[in-house]
C-alpha cells in the first residue's frame, strides 16, 4: 500500500509504527500478539498512553481530544496500532459512547463524561442488547419511567462485554411505550454502582467470561444523565452503530494473525517437511492471503470515496463486516489446524511439568480464540444481517 | 440389499438412549464436567451391566461376541448425549488394540476386566513432534528375555488421567511393537489436560518403565486396523451430535422470534438449514459406508487387500463426516446468534465435540492427501483415452 501514501503521510505511518513500538509496553504488546487475554490493566494502561499524545480518540471532534485527521491518517493509526498488536481503546468508550456524547449531548454533560471518558476513567459498557432484543434491537422492554427528577428504569441487559469490569453503562431504554418502537427509546447513561444494579457473568464456550447479563430493578437514575433529547435513543443509536461498523473488518489484525499461522507452521515438522510446505495446508492459507488483500483493497476503495469528499454513510461496510468476519474465523481455524492433536485441550500454560515436552504456544489460545470468534459473525449486525442490508440498500431487492 | 438395522441393534439403541434420556441430561452432565474426574463411575458400571463394554469382544474373554455394527450404535447414541465415558480409548482403542494384536493369555488377562468395568485403558500413541504420526514412535522400547522397558514421551493420549492399562507403540528391532504398561509402574508419569470437549486427556512420560510386549512383530497393521475402527465409531458419534445440535437448531427457530416473527420464517435460514440437513443426511450415509467397511473386514489385517480398502474407506468417510460436522457445529452456532456461545446452552458443547472430532486421529488435509495418493474411489476411465 505504501506506494499508494503521499510523502507527508507515508512520514505519519513512519511516526505512528516507531510510536506505538516505543511507547507502549512491550510485555501488552506480546501478550496481545500472543492471544492472551489482557488484564484490565493492560487495557487501562495502553489507552491512557495514547490519550496523553492524543491518539486514543482522534476520531472525536479537537475540542475533545480529537484529531483534525484525514480519512487516510485515521486509517494510517488504526492499521499501525493492529500491526503493532497495541490493544485498541476501549470501543465502548472511544467508538460508541464518546462519538455519541460528543455529538448529540448537551455541553455539560460532555463536559461531565468526555475527558474521563478519552481516559478511561469511566469504563463504559454496552446495554443494547435483551434476551428478547438481539438482531430486533428496537424491540427492547427494558423501561425507564420518569418520576420528579429521577428516571426508574427496570428491565434486563445481556450479553454485555466486559461488564464485569464496568463502572458506568450506556443504555437504550424504553421512555415511550405507546408509540412505534424505534420512537419510544431514549439514550441514557447509567452509574453501575447504583442501587438495583446487578451483574450476572456468562460463561462462554471458550471457557472465558467475556459477557455478562446485567439486572436493573428500580434503579433511580437522574434525569441529568439523559443524552440528547428523549425518545430521539433510536437515532443516536443508529449513528453509534454506523461508527461500530467502521474498522470492524480488522484487516491489520488478520494479517498479524495471518502472519503468526504462517511462522508455526514453518517450525512445524510434518513427515515431509514443514507444515507451511504441506500443498493443502499452504493453499488454505494462501487463498486467505489473497481474500484478505481484496479485502484490504475494498477497504481502500472506500476510504478513497471518503477523501475524494462523500460524507454519505456506505453500504459497503456491510461488505467489510460480512468478509471481515469471515476472514477472521478462517484464520483462527489455521491456527487450530497448525498444531494438531495437541491444539485440542483447553490450557493456561503450554509449559508442563519438568521432563515433558512443552506445548506448542498457540496451544494456549489458538482453539479458545476459535471457539470466540464464533461471535464476530454474529453481533455489531450478525452475517445474515450485513447480508440483508447488502440485498436491499445496494441490490434494491 | 438391506442397510437396516436388525432388531437386536434397535433394541440394544433404544435401551441406551433410555438410561441416558433419564441419566444424562444437561444438568448431569454439567456437574460431571464440572467433576474433579471428568466423567462418572457410575454409569460406567451401568454400561457394564448393559453388556456396553463386553459388545466387541469374543465369548471366550467374557464378550458378547457382536461386533463392530452394535458398537456403532452405542456410540451414535452415546454421540446425541454428548457422554463423557472413555468407551472410545478403552473399549474400541485399548480393548481393540489387545484383541487385535494380543496373545490369548493376554487377552484373557485383560479383556474381561474391561467388560467388567474395572479396568480403564488408554493407547499412547501419538508423539509431541509427530502430529498424526503412528508408524515412526521415536519411543524406544528395550527387551530382554520375557520383560521389556519403555521410554519416551507420548502426548493427545486419551484416557490418559484416569488409565489403569496404557498400550503403547514403540520403535523395536521388529518394527513398531505395542507394549502394555501399568499405569501404577515405575517411571510412568502422567501430565494430565482436559479437550475442549471436556473428555480427559494428557501426556504421558516413560521413564525406564516396566512394559510387556503385546503379542509379538510389527503391529504397525494392528494398529492401522484399530485406528480405521475408531474412526468408524467416531462417525457414529458425530452423526448422533450432529443430529441432535441441527433438530435444536431447527427447533430454535421455530421459537425464536426477532422482527415480530419466528427467525425460521426468513427464507435465508430455511434454506441454511436445509443445507445443513442433506450435509447430514450425507454424514449418515458416510458412517454407514464406514460401518461397513469395518464390519466387513473384521480381523483382516492392514496389510491384506481387503484391509487396504477398508482403510481407504475409512478415509472417504472421516472425509464426509469431519465437513459435515466443521459446517453443522459452525452452522448451529450462527443460526442461534449470540445463545448459541454459551455454556448453559447445549448448542455450543456440541459444536465443541463436532470441532474436536474432525482433529481427532487426523485432521482434512491429511485424509484428503491419503486418500487421493491411495487413487481414491473411482478408477480413472475415460472412452476415448
Ligand atoms: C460475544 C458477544 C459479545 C456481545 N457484546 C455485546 C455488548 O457488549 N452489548 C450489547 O448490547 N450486545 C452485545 N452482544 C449482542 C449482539 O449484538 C447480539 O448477539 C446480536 O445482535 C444478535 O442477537 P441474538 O444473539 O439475540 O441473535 P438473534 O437476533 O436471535 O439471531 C439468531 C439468528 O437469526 C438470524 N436472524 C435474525 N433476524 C434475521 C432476519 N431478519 N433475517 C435473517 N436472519 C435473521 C441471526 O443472524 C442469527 O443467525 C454481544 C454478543 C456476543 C455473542
Amino acid at each position: 500500500m505504501d506506494n499508494l501514501l503521499s510523502p507527508e503521510e507515508l512520514e505519519f505511518a513512519e511516526k505512528m509504527r516507531e510510536f506505538y513500538r516505543t511507547e507502549i509496553p512491550e510485555d501488552i504488546r506480546f501478550r496481545n500478539a500472543t492471544g492472551q487475554e489482557l488484564s484490565k490493566d493492560d487495557i487501562v494502561t495502553t489507552q491512557q498512553i495514547l490519550n496523553k499524545h492524543g491518539y486514543a480518540v482522534p476520531n472525536w471532534p479537537v475540542e475533545w481530544g480529537g484529531q483534525d485527521w484525514t480519512p487516510v491518517q485515521r486509517h494510517i493509526w488504526l492499521e499501525e496500532m493492529q500491526l503493532a498488536n497495541v490493544p485498541s481503546p476501549l470501543p465502548f468508550n472511544a467508538s460508541m459512547v464518546g462519538p455519541v456524547i460528543a455529538t448529540f449531548g448537551s455541553q455539560e454533560i460532555k463536559e461531565r463524561f468526555l475527558p474521563k471518558t478519552a481516559n478511561i476513567d469511566i469504563w463504559w459498557s454496552q446495554g443494547f442488547s435483551e434476551p428478547n432484543a438481539g438482531s430486533d434491537l428496537a424491540s427492547l422492554k427494558t423501561t425507564a419511567v420518569k418520576k420528579g427528577d429521577h428516571y426508574i428504569v427496570n428491565g434486563q441487559k445481556t450479553w454485555t462485554t466486559l461488564g464485569q469490569y464496568g463502572d458506568w453503562i450506556f443504555m437504550l431504554v424504553r421512555t415511550d411505550p405507546d408509540v412505534k418502537k424505534q420512537a419510544g427509546i431514549s439514550f441514557l447513561l447509567i452509574d453501575m454502582k447504583s442501587p438495583g444494579v446487578t451483574v450476572r457473568p456468562i460463561e462462554l464456550i471458550d471457557g472465558g467470561h467475556e459477557v455478562n447479563e446485567v439486572f436493573f430493578d428500580n434503579v433511580e437514575v437522574p434525569v441529568e444523565n439523559l443524552v440528547g433529547e428523549e425518545n430521539k435513543g433510536w437515532t443516536y443509536a443508529k449513528f453509534l452503530l454506523g461508527n461500530e461498523r467502521t474498522g470492524i473488518a480488522r484487516i491489520g489484525q488478520s494479517k498479524v494473525n495471518l502472519a503468526r499461522v504462517k511462522a508455526y507452521a514453518a517450525t512445524t515438522k510434518t513427515a515431509r517437511g514443514t507444515l507451511l510446505d504441506d500443498p493443502l495446508f499452504s493453499a488454505r492459507l494462501t487463498k486467505v492471503e489473497a481474500e484478505l488483500t481484496a479485502l484490504e483493497f475494498t477497504q481502500l476503495r472506500m476510504l478513497s470515496t471518503q477523501v475524494a469528499g462523500s460524507e454519505k454513510p456506505d453500504p459497503r461496510s456491510s461488505v467489510l463486516k460480512l468478509r471481515g468476519s469471515q476472514l477472521q474465523q478462517d484464520i483462527t481455524e489455521l491456527l487450530v489446524d497448525v498444531l494438531g492433536p495437541q491444539g485440542l485441550d483447553f490450557v493456561d500454560d503450554a509449559r508442563l511439568p519438568g521432563g515433558f515436552t512443552d506445548l506448542p504456544p498457540a496451544a494456549v489460545d489458538a482453539l479458545r480464540t476459535y471457539f470466540n470468534y464464533r461471535k464476530v459473525s454474529i453481533y455489531g449486525g450478525a452475517s445474515e444481517i450485513q447480508r440483508g442490508i447488502i440485498s436491499k440498500a445496494i441490490l434494491g431487492l | 440389499m438391506d442397510l437396516e438395522l436388525n432388531d437386536v441393534q434397535r433394541e440394544l439403541g433404544s435401551t441406551v438412549r433410555r438410561l441416558l434420556r433419564t441419566k444424562y441430561n444437561a444438568e448431569a452432565r454439567d456437574a460431571l464436567l464440572a467433576s474433579e474426574q471428568g466423567f462418572s463411575r457410575d454409569m460406567w458400571n451401568q454400561y457394564a451391566e448393559l453388556g456396553l463394554l463386553s459388545l466387541p469382544f469374543a465369548e471366550e474373554y467374557d464378550g458378547a461376541g457382536m461386533g463392530f455394527a452394535e458398537v456403532a450404535v452405542v456410540m451414535e447414541e452415546f454421540g446425541k448425549a454428548l457422554v463423557l465415558e472413555p468407551y472410545l480409548s478403552t473399549v474400541v482403542l485399548g480393548g481393540g488394540l489387545v484383541a487385535a494384536a494380543g496373545s490369548d493369555a493376554q487377552k484373557k488377562d485383560i479383556l474381561p476386566g474391561i467388560v467388567s468395568g474395572e479396568r480403564l485403558l488408554a493407547f499412547a500413541g501419538y508423539e509431541p513432534a509427530g502430529r498424526y504420526e503412528l508408524s515412526a514412535p521415536a519411543t524406544k522400547a528395550a527387551e530382554s528375555g520375557e520383560g521389556a522397558t519403555i521410554t519416551g514421551e507420548k502426548t493427545a493420549v486419551l484416557g490418559a488421567p484416569d488409565a489403569d492399562l496404557f498400550v503403547v507403540s514403540a520403535a523395536t528391532d521388529s518394527g513398531v511393537g505395542l507394549f502394555l504398561v501399568e499405569a501404577g509402574a515405575g517411571g510412568v508419569t502422567v501430565s494430565p489436560r482436559v479437550q475442549a470437549d471436556g473428555l480427559r486427556t494428557g501426556s504421558v512420560l516413560f521413564d525406564g518403565a516396566q512394559a510387556q510386549r503385546l503379542g509379538s512383530g510389527d503391529a504397525t497393521a494392528a494398529i492401522q486396523a484399530v485406528i480405521d475402527t475408531a474412526n468408524a465409531a467416531l462417525a457414529a458419534e458425530a452423526v448422533g451430535a450432529m443430529e441432535a445440535s441441527l433438530m435444536m437448531t431447527a427447533d430454535y427457530l421455530k421459537t425464536r422470534e426477532q422482527f415480530g416473527a419466528p427467525i425460521g420464517r426468513n427464507q435465508a435460514l430455511q434454506h441454511r438449514a436445509a443445507d445443513a440437513y442433506a450435509t447430514l443426511e450425507g454424514a449418515k450415509s458416510m458412517a454407514l459406508y464406514a460401518k461397513l467397511a469395518i464390519t466387513g473386514a473384521e480381523g483382516d489385517g492392514a496389510a491384506s487387500e481387503a484391509g487396504k480398502d477398508r482403510h481407504r474407506d475409512i478415509l472417504a468417510a472421516k472425509l464426509v463426516i469431519d465437513q459435515a460436522a466443521h459446517e453443522i457445529s459452525q452452522e448451529s452456532i450462527q443460526l442461534h446468534g449470540g445463545i448459541g456461545m454459551t455454556m448453559e446452552y447445549p448448542i455450543g458443547h456440541y459444536a465443541k465435540r463436532l470441532t474436536v472430532i474432525p482433529r481427532t486421529f487426523d485432521d482434512q488435509d491429511g485424509v484428503t492427501q491419503e486418500l487421493a495418493a491411495l487413487g481414491g474411489l473411482i478408477e480413472p476411465s475415460a472412452m476415448d483415452v
